[in-house]
């Protein structure tokens, strides 16, 4: 296998509403992620991206995006109907070819355009559970509920993991959402979905990011202290939430296996949750004890813009090794129902 | 969102029909309104590449070949007349909510002054009279019927302030002008 690091990373603020076209928030992010890497545009030998037209509510509204990487001469491309994450997982794998040696990872999502309480449900089995419209709230709060009957875990536990990323995304400017508030105001609140509180779901962002990845030698030429990947898995729970005990979450366990979570210390984790009590679920299927630092970001309770929640947590694991000098840190990036499909990274300093 | 339920087909079992529609909100982003503020005073603009020089319509905010941002000081008028690149003519089916009735032609058209088309422009006249090349004029709707609809997401639209595009008799333009325009 070649040695695959992330070298730059960049991301617009995440916000709702957001005046420009998608394609126009792209355009500065992909252009500083390039500045940032030192690497010409056009050397990037791979480019690859993830976006939803769902979102945009525009047909082939990721061939518009396009324009933002400056596609003439003609550029070897492709495109994932999923978060920027998965896109990464395809650049690492056509990485592994070997007759190229860097690529850049794109992703956009419009969040606000629509109500995702009904845009998320066209994502659903057609046939017996969408015509239901049963929203990702309500879907949401039956995994709570499950969650919170077999682990024992309790609404304060949830509302503990809500204070501390409000409290963390106060550092970072990218985040929606932050401030200083205790568990016990928090539970004051009433119930959104019983017993989910508004502190318990993500607010709802727009946003776009990009990742540059290089090779071996050409990311040590490129970045004074690149993140190598040195495992990345993603894996897929059934599609009907009907079918699949709640309460856990059997697709994280076994990517974070396959990653090589388990072969040495992890000392923060990036985790893609965008509700409380599925922090909880990902921290038990990954096994990450309360020596782990988890989402310093904030996460995805502070900012979630869908499609680009997970790899703004890849984004964060390389900050966290390239400017704070961290050694081993995992991103998880998630899509679906009830945390459906899970992707979990594993990166490392030299 | 709304559905409805079939049943009575004459078929065994029993057929559900799910009508699925979704709202959105587009906020018109500071670069369409002033395009559709120009559009609304008759004046179709759009942006001059600082390096290429090529002039898109509407503006994009960007050239995306080279990659450098365009802003207001990039601005250019471009023509009300220009060059039919390419042309479809349309026979519509009479689906529920259909308006249109008889065959129409739609066109992409390179505007004078332009480096880029404008698609989907609906060309007046007979339409066995519509070929590439041939140069048609702006009939704009009169100023109080030129609506502020925003002129939508997707990047080839010019707004509702132009009823459609005549003829103007002069001579087709040379193949060569518009060659790399045709769809």
């Amino acid at each position: 296998m070649r040695d695959v690091a992330v070298v730059a990373f960049a991301q617009s603020p995440s916000r709702p509403e957001v005046e420009t076209t998608e394609t126009q928030m792209l355009f500065p992010i992909i252009t500083e992620a390039i500045e940032q890497s030192g690497i010409e545009r056009r050397d990037i030998g791979f480019w690859v991206s993830g976006s939803c037209d769902y979102l945009a509510g525009a047909p082939f509204a990721f061939v518009s995006n396009l324009e933002a990487t400056g596609a003439w001469p003609p550029i070897p491309e492709s495109h994932v109907e999923m978060d920027g994450a998965w896109a990464l997982y395809e650049a690492y794998t056509r990485l592994q070819h070997g007759d190229v040696d860097t690529a850049l990872v794109f992703c956009s999502g419009l969040s606000s355009r629509s109500d995702l309480r009904e845009t998320l449900a066209v994502q659903l089995d057609p046939y017996y559970l969408m015509p239901l419209w049963p929203d990702h709230i309500s879907l949401a709060a039956l995994q709570a509920r499950a969650f919170l009957d077999h682990n024992g875990a309790t609404e304060r536990d949830m509302a503990e993991v809500a204070a501390r990323s409000l409290r963390s995304a106060k550092d970072n400017p990218n985040a929606q959402v932050s401030g200083d508030h205790t568990a016990e105001e928090l539970l004051g609140a009433d119930y959104l979905v019983e017993p989910l509180r508004p502190h318990d779901c993500p607010p709802v962002s727009d946003a776009a990011a990009a990742v540059v990845l290089a090779v071996g030698d050409r990311a040590r030429a490129v970045c004074s202290r690149p993140a190598w990947i040195r495992g990345i898995d993603t894996r897929t729970d059934p599609h009907s939430p009907g079918v699949r005990d709640l309460a856990v979450s059997p697709s994280t366990r076994l990517a974070g296996e396959k990653a090589g979570v388990h072969s040495g210390p992890v000392e923060v984790a990036e985790l893609a949750a965008p509700f409380t009590h599925q922090e909880l679920i990902v921290r038990e299927a990954l096994g990450l004890g309360d020596d782990v630092e988890i989402n310093p970001s904030g996460g995805a309770l502070a900012a979630n813009p869908i499609m680009v929640s997970g790899l703004i947590r890849i984004g964060e694991a390389f900050r966290q090794i390239n400017e704070r000098g961290r050694n081993r840190v995992i991103a998880h990036a998630t899509s679906g129902p009830c945390l459906q499909q899970n992707l979990v990274c594993v990166l490392e300093g030299e | 969102m709304s559905d409805q339920t079939q049943t009575d087909t004459g078929l065994p079992g029993k057929f559900m029909q799910q009508m699925v529609s979704l709202d959105y909100r587009v906020l018109a982003s500071p670069l369409q309104q002033r395009f559709d503020a120009g559009m609304r005073a008759g004046r179709i603009t759009g942006h001059k590449c600082p390096v290429c020089s090529r002039v898109y319509v509407p503006p994009k905010g960007y050239c995306p070949l080279d990659t450098v941002a365009t802003t207001e000081e990039h601005e250019v008028d471009v023509g009300d007349e220009g060059i039919v690149t390419s042309f479809t003519v349309l026979t519509p089916i009479q689906y529920r909510g259909q308006r249109e009735r008889q065959p129409y032609a739609l066109a992409s058209l390179l505007l004078d002054g332009a480096s880029s088309t404008v698609g989907q422009q609906r060309i007046a006249g007979p339409i066995e009279d519509v070929r590439t090349g041939m140069r048609v004029r702006a009939a704009w709707k009169p100023e109080a019927e030129r609506t502020a609809e925003v002129s939508a997401m997707a990047q080839w639209g010019i707004g509702k302030a132009i009823e459609h595009w005549e003829p103007t008799g002069d001579p087709d333009a040379a193949r060569d002008h518009y060659a790399e325009h045709i769809l």
